[in-house]
């Protein structure tokens, strides 16, 4: 399929409905879920990803050779930048796409975190350029 | 009818997110990656300057050519191009594979991250459970504490959400999700560090809003 088609388009909208739904009912997006399961006061969110990761990495396994490649480099940021985003998770309950989430279930402080986020890419874009210029090997290309 | 309207058991939300990550590798023929949706659509403008110069660089067309004599010619001087017309057109065949990897446009991204916001709304009316919330928690504004530090606190975790997972190559989803069911030591290493990272700050978190 041509990834600039119209049906291309409405294929990778159904997984974003499909990943936002899930993600809203399984909790993802609840801030005080995410801190309970941060602070191992309940273990079901835990669970939830751990168990996602194994059934994923199951199926993979099998289909080994078959599946597209994958870009996940160790570069220098990876530990610093996963520190920072950690913190940053930490604070304000959301990933990059549990914010649409939380959004998407009434919770307008989010619009904050939105716009965080949004500082911070083009931030990052900007110092990218201007000093790193390291291969990320980011999601999605 | 705790599953129509609370929040699914971990074995059920584990099949289902599991699901969508197989599903979305196969179908969509990519890792799945959410950080790396942000980050194509906030630089649209690049995409639209890289298949500009793209096109002005096709492999055997006279730019190009005068273009990679040129650069030759810097950096290797006049004994560089005696190999050049002996290598003939070796050097513009694409790797093997590299014709399927095409890139997916921004728009594509920006309708994915759109689905996100109504999948969430969806789920969310669809349940019951839908109403507009001024405060992200109440635990959220006791550790912030206020009202307006909670918002200021969220731009500021934002901030370093978005700068952190590009600077990282990966979010929750990219190397948690599909970057550690597929072991890349990268992704295992980055998911360490953040879940580690969050764990320490949340405990820290947990001392404020006493």
């Amino acid at each position: 399929m041509k990834t600039g088609s119209f049906k291309f388009h409405v294929l990778y909208g159904l997984f974003g409905l499909l990943m936002g739904g899930t993600l809203a009912r399984i909790g993802f997006a609840d801030y005080d879920q995410v801190h309970r399961m941060f602070i191992f006061a309940d273990m079901r969110l835990l669970f939830t990803f751990g168990g996602a990761v194994l059934f994923a990495g199951a199926v993979f396994a099998v289909l080994r050779g078959h599946l597209p490649y994958h870009n996940k480099t160790l570069q220098p940021g990876t530990v610093p930048g996963s520190m920072l985003f950690g913190a940053g998770w930490a604070i304000c309950g959301a990933c990059p796409s549990i914010v649409f989430v939380q959004l998407g279930q009434g919770r307008l402080p989010a619009l904050a975190t939105l716009l965080g986020i949004l500082f911070g890419v083009v931030l990052h874009k900007w110092a990218h350029a201007r000093f790193f210029r390291w291969d990320t090997g980011t999601c999605g290309v | 009818m705790e599953l129509v309207t609370g929040y699914w058991p971990w074995w059920i939300g584990a099949l289902a997110l599991g699901g969508v990550t197989i599903g979305f590798t196969l179908l969509i023929g990519r890792p799945l990656g959410v950080s790396g949706s942000w980050s194509k659509v906030i630089g649209w403008r690049e995409e639209r300057k890289l298949a500009k110069n793209a096109a002005a660089i096709q492999p055997g067309s006279e730019a190009a050519h005068d273009a990679f004599l040129a650069a030759t010619l810097a950096e290797f001087g006049e004994m560089g191009l005696a190999d050049v017309d002996d290598a003939g057109d070796t050097n513009t065949k694409a790797p093997a594979g590299a014709a399927k990897a095409q890139t997916i446009p921004w728009t594509a991204h920006l309708v994915f991250l759109f689905c996100m916001f109504l999948g969430g709304f969806l789920a969310t009316y669809l349940a019951g459970n839908f109403q507009l919330h001024f405060e992200l928690s109440a635990l959220h504004t006791r550790f912030a504490g206020g009202q307006w530090q909670s918002w200021a606190a969220l731009l500021f975790g934002g901030m370093m959400v978005g700068f952190g997972t590009q600077m990282a190559g990966g979010c929750t989803s990219g190397h948690g999700l599909s970057g550690c069911s597929r072991l890349a030591t990268a992704s295992l290493i980055a998911t360490m560090s953040f879940f580690g990272t969050a764990v320490a700050v949340s405990f820290f978190v947990e001392v404020l809003a006493r």
